[in-house]
């Protein structure tokens, strides 16, 4: 045996138990779904070939589909801004040499070690319109406060409020690329006489691009797959269909969820399932392109 | 050894750890029979009464010593999921719960109960079922499920409030007028800074009450044949209209979105238009309030229209054992059984066990009124069985009707719009005759 044939066997010796776990789990399933896509499959008889008419379907007549996409969007366009700036705003805080750093880090880093779904429940009750915490501390100030979780108008913001809590991964890679600055640039513009706002301006956000250009990209990723959260919304607010108040937080993963998973349609979710890959395949190049114009990586 | 010789026993390794990983993993864990016994499946809802069915099953047993049952606790949100996840992978149990409302649902796998049902119905008592509970029993004039228990529209009240407002109990004549002027009364709308009591309940998010008033009002939610929705005639958007007024207009029901967490329990609601039969264990079981029920108030069309939905026992089509599963379906709904259930606060499907309740109502306190319950199966209505019903309902109709009762559309607008999205919704997947 030569050598170059040795090396190829053991190469497929480690990598071929995870090349075929891939392969089974993941590969398979997700050829599998694109084949469906094409079929009518209530997953208790045999799918059925019906070409792009649940493609159509969705475009055309799903009374959900349209309202499940804007919801995701709106989220999207709204929290990810939010989220990365909090996200960074709080890396940058916590970058400073104040005493107990680690300490602090530590305190706000705790939030992202719980589920969504603890969140989506607490602030559930925390947002309840009838005797709810924030509507009870509002009522001492002699102030009305709204149907927080079962108005369509402040649903989705009360969720993506709740959702911000889980800023302490981004904020974690955000201070990494931070202690990654090198000193001497800030002493350098110091010298030329650049203030704070120029130092973070011309030193840091060009220096952390490929961070922010990170957290960006999970963030969309992260932002259009949401599906524990409004799930576990639905659940606290005893909703008897996810997604309400009057389809107000039907996110596309949920709507999708459902579909397959409520009501067995299994051809229809896969159509859903390999349209949001697209789109977020789609989003994530377009990312890509546009990040070449502003993401520095120092070479 | 050289490699030449050490490659095939390499290959050998890793193709028996792979073989021993995926058999490992995917033997089965089920205990094995006990030799000469033979044994099925049921899966149960997880809800208060796993005593009881734990019990009924080992004394089952001991009845049947040749039969073992195998019992699968599911939480109620997930059941069904679950049997259709089954169904796809050819592992149904041999029993499970069924009702009517999610029969057409779940036909493709329930097991044609009538040629059992005909055989034996003089030994289970088929005369004993209410007619209307026999007629929720079938579909298409086939058996599918043995039924346990119903749940019927009501009335709900608490007397303890009627009295402190000095309001005379409601009657079995009482109209949607007497409803409100009776909701009025009740009313405390919290701007002195108390929290704010109503007259009435609304039910939101499902149609569980705004089905009632569609009803009533002279409305239908499909054509008899199952093709149409018909929530935009004029008789049903005047029901849709009359539950969006309990708080627009007469001002008795709490705003959209502001309905208070069990209100009934904790006594902040004085009355519920449809309610649930399943909510009497936890009434019972809460201290100081003292509730009843009556029958429904009568709408302009009718006085029918409440729900009257049954929930009981099939037998998976492709079970291997289908007289060891019917025969614990009849057991958990002899007499016996069905009257340890309505012991714990319920209504009984057997007419047998619902005369000993009325001659001795037994430990529990309410409702005092079980006559009117009984009395409304006269005026209940079974959900249509259209395969997707409740999908139609949840998904396509009821945003609307949310929006209605937030002000964004009017109760025309609300029927117009929920009777074509369901319209066209039947139109791509098909319809049926409910």
């Amino acid at each position: 045996m030569t050598h170059r044939r040795a090396q190829s066997l053991w190469f497929w010796m480690f990598a071929g138990p995870a090349v075929a776990g891939f392969a089974a789990f993941s590969l398979w399933p997700m050829l599998e779904s694109l084949w469906l896509s094409f079929c009518q499959y209530e997953v208790v008889t045999p799918p059925r070939f019906i070409g792009l008419q649940n493609y159509a379907y969705l475009f055309a007549h799903d009374a959900s589909f349209w309202p499940s996409v804007k919801v995701t969007l709106v989220f999207t366009v709204i929290q990810l801004p939010l989220a990365v700036g909090a996200a960074l705003a709080l890396a940058l805080l916590l970058n400073q040499p104040v005493r107990g750093r680690g300490f602090w880090r530590a305190v706000y880093f705790l939030p992202s070690i719980l589920p969504q779904a603890v969140f989506a429940v607490v602030f559930g009750y925390i947002f309840q319109a009838d005797g709810g915490l924030l509507n009870r501390l509002l009522a001492l100030g002699g102030l009305h406060g709204a149907a927080w979780t079962t108005s369509p108008t402040w649903a989705l913001p009360v969720l993506i409020g709740i959702s911000l809590w889980g800023f302490g991964y981004p904020m974690v890679i955000f201070l990494g690329g931070l202690q990654n600055v090198p000193r001497e640039l800030y002493e350098a513009a110091h010298i030329d006489g650049a203030g704070a706002w120029a130092r973070f301006r011309h030193v840091t956000l060009p220096l952390i691009s490929p961070v922010i250009f990170f957290n960006v990209v999970m963030g969309v990723i992260g932002a259009l797959k949401v599906f524990d959260l409004a799930y576990a919304f639905s659940v606290a607010q005893a909703q008897p269909a996810p997604g309400g108040p009057a389809r107000a937080t039907l996110f596309y993963g949920l709507n999708l969820y459902q579909q397959a998973f409520g009501y067995f349609h299994m051809g229809l979710a896969s159509a859903m399932a390999w349209l949001l890959f697209v789109c977020i395949l789609l989003i994530t190049a377009v990312n890509f392109r546009v990040g070449r114009r502003w993401v520095h990586y120092g070479d | 050894m050289p490699f030449r010789q050490r490659e095939p026993l390499l290959w050998l390794t890793v193709v028996l750890l792979a073989v021993t990983g995926f058999w490992w993993a995917g033997r089965s864990r089920e205990p094995r029979p006990a030799p000469g016994r033979t044994v099925i499946s049921w899966y149960v809802i997880i809800s208060p009464l796993r005593d009881l069915y734990t019990a009924e099953v080992a004394a089952f047993e001991k009845l049947h010593p040749g039969i073992e049952v195998h019992i699968f606790w599911v939480p109620g949100t997930e059941y069904n999921v679950k049997l259709k996840t089954l169904a796809a992978a050819h592992q149904l149990p041999d029993l499970f719960f069924s009702g009517d409302v999610w029969l057409s649902y779940l036909l493709p796998f329930s097991r044609d109960l009538t040629p059992l049902v005909r055989r034996d119905a003089a030994e289970f008592g088929l005369d004993d079922y209410f007619p209307a509970i026999r007629r929720a029993m079938q579909l298409d004039g086939k058996d599918y499920i043995l039924p346990e228990y119903l749940n019927l529209s009501l009335l709900y009240f608490n007397r303890r409030m009627f009295a402190a407002a000095g309001v005379p109990e409601p009657t079995a004549e009482w109209t949607w007028d007497d409803l409100v002027r009776a909701g009025q009364a009740l009313t405390h709308d919290g701007r002195d800074g108390s929290p704010p009591v109503w007259g009435s309940s609304r039910v939101e998010g499902w149609w569980g009450e705004w089905l009632i008033y569609v009803r009533q009002a002279g409305g239908k939610a499909f054509s008899p044949d199952g093709r149409r929705c018909l929530l935009d005639s004029p008789a049903a958007i005047a029901g849709l209209r009359f539950y969006l007024e309990k708080s627009s207009r007469y001002h008795f029901s709490a705003p959209a979105g502001f309905e208070p967490l069990n209100g009934f329990v904790n006594q902040r609601v004085a009355m519920i238009v449809g309610g649930h039969v399943n909510y009497w264990l936890n009434y019972n079981q809460t201290p100081g309030l003292d509730w009843d029920v009556q029958l429904l108030p009568a709408g302009p069309g009718s006085r029918s229209g409440g729900e009257l939905a049954i929930a009981g026992y099939s037998i998976s089509r492709e079970s291997r054992h289908p007289e060891e599963a019917w025969a614990l379906a009849k057991f958990l709904t002899r007499p016996e059984a069905i009257a340890s259930i309505v012991a714990r606060g319920s209504l009984s499907v057997r007419r047998s066990v619902a005369e000993a309740a009325l001659r001795q109502p037994g430990p529990r306190a309410n409702p005092h009124n079980l006559a009117a319950a009984y009395r409304q199966f006269e005026f209940g209505e079974p959900i249509p069985h259209h395969p997707n019903y409740v999908e139609i309902m949840f998904l396509v109709v009821q945003p609307e009707i949310d929006r209605m009762l937030l002000g964004e559309l009017s109760p025309a607008a609300a029927g117009r719009r929920a009777a074509a999205a369901a319209n066209a919704f039947m139109d791509t997947f098909g319809s049926a005759t409910p």
